[in-house]
């Protein structure tokens, strides 16, 4: 039995909304996106590495999904996550304070702090489209004034403390393997490893972060949020294209 | 559009039926307390034949190696310690160390079960365990 044609007034609105929800949303999108893919890769080489190791350590090689909880996958996860946030939460709180001559991603010199309270919005000078907790002028104004770092500072803390669970349990499965005694999770809190594996993530989050803070008193991306205007002059600062 | 509710579901299905599958810590440690009473019981009873079956492939391997014989006749010839009651079990993944009153023996997980990896084995400070038999 053929289908009876849909109505057209009832289905081009809806694509064009579908259309219009992914072009208004692109951006968190690609990176969710990519963000999967990325992590399905490293869970596929990962799988195979860890399955070279065990062959030649004389061990049987595990499949796929027993591969996915174990800890070694764990800790390869959870230490670059803690780095990321630890990333953004420190990028948020100190351009509260911190600033760079020239850098679209700094505020404009004198503007250092938390700023008054008719800049941010808050309290009486809250717009009619306000979050509501802006307006409220109570306990709610001053969480919801953190609460983007707060909530990244949470997530690090939390990606921290699963890569030092994750860790010592990959550490110690290493450890057994090689007929070496385990260690608790307060040692290792103090082992090499995890000192090695968290510190290797910070140094290449904090060369990132300097490197977009500096380069971009110099250079240009046309049309990036990112970036000043191309034809901004190198001494302006706070200013985004 | 309602969002569909099986997702998070079958997502927490999939980790319940994994963990499931490799045993909790505690049903792992049991496991392997069975399995290491069981060779040891095999050791004071003199049966050859079940001790090399314990045995992690590696392991049975190199010991035949070293002793250029089957591992019935090789395993004879270990000076292996009766060990005693088990004292403690740590199990990380797929490894287990088993300390035991005079003895301690590694253990690593097999698509057949947990085996031997190695055995009358001797702390060594800042070094791997010195064993009487182990892989290669």
């Amino acid at each position: 039995m053929r289908a009876a044609p849909e109505p057209r007034g009832g289905t081009a609105p809806a694509r064009h909304r579908v259309r219009r929800f992914l072009r208004h949303n692109s951006l968190g999108l690609f990176f969710m996106t990519t963000f999967l893919l990325a992590l399905s890769g490293q869970a596929v080489a990962g799988h195979a590495e860890f399955n070279n190791q065990l062959v030649a350590d004389g061990m049987a090689p595990i499949g796929f999904g027993a591969y996915l909880t174990t800890s070694d996958f764990g800790v390869d996860v959870t230490e670059n996550w803690q780095s990321e946030y630890l990333q953004f939460f420190l990028y948020i709180f100190a351009t509260v304070y911190l600033l760079q001559r020239g850098s679209p991603e700094s505020k404009g010199l004198g503007r250092a702090g938390t700023e008054s309270d008719e800049d941010q919005m808050v309290g009486e000078h809250a717009a009619d489209d306000s979050p509501r907790w802006a307006a409220a002028r109570d306990w709610r104004t001053a969480v919801y004034s953190r609460s983007l770092g707060l909530v990244m500072g949470t997530i690090f803390l939390l990606s921290w403390l699963a890569q030092s669970v994750t860790g010592v349990a990959a550490y110690d499965e290493q450890q057994l393997r090689q007929l070496q005694a385990p260690v608790s999770w307060a040692e290792y809190l103090f082992s090499a490893d995890f000192w090695r594996r968290t510190l290797q993530n910070w140094q290449s989050e904090l060369l990132a972060v300097a490197s977009m803070a500096v380069l971009a008193i110099y250079l240009r991306q046309r049309g990036s949020p990112e970036s000043k205007p191309v034809g901004a002059s190198h001494s302006a600062t706070g200013v985004e294209g | 559009m309602p969002r569909p509710w099986y997702g998070p579901a079958v997502a927490v299905l999939a980790v319940l039926v994994t963990v499931s599958a490799c045993g909790t810590p505690s049903e792992r440690r049991d496991r392997v307390t069975e399995d290491v009473t069981s060779f040891e019981r095999a050791l004071d009873a003199g049966q050859r034949a079940r001790l090399c079956a314990a045995l992690a492939p590696s392991t049975r391997e190199e010991l035949e190696q070293a002793a250029k014989s089957r591992c019935e006749q090789a395993i004879g010839e270990q000076d292996l310690p009766r060990a005693g009651a088990v004292r403690s079990v740590d199990v990380y993944g797929d490894q287990a160390r088993v300390v035991l009153e005079h003895d301690t023996v590694f253990m690593a997980r097999f698509p057949d079960g947990w085996k031997v990896t190695a055995a009358g084995c001797r702390p060594r400070p800042q070094q791997p365990y010195q064993c009487e038999i182990e892989g290669g």
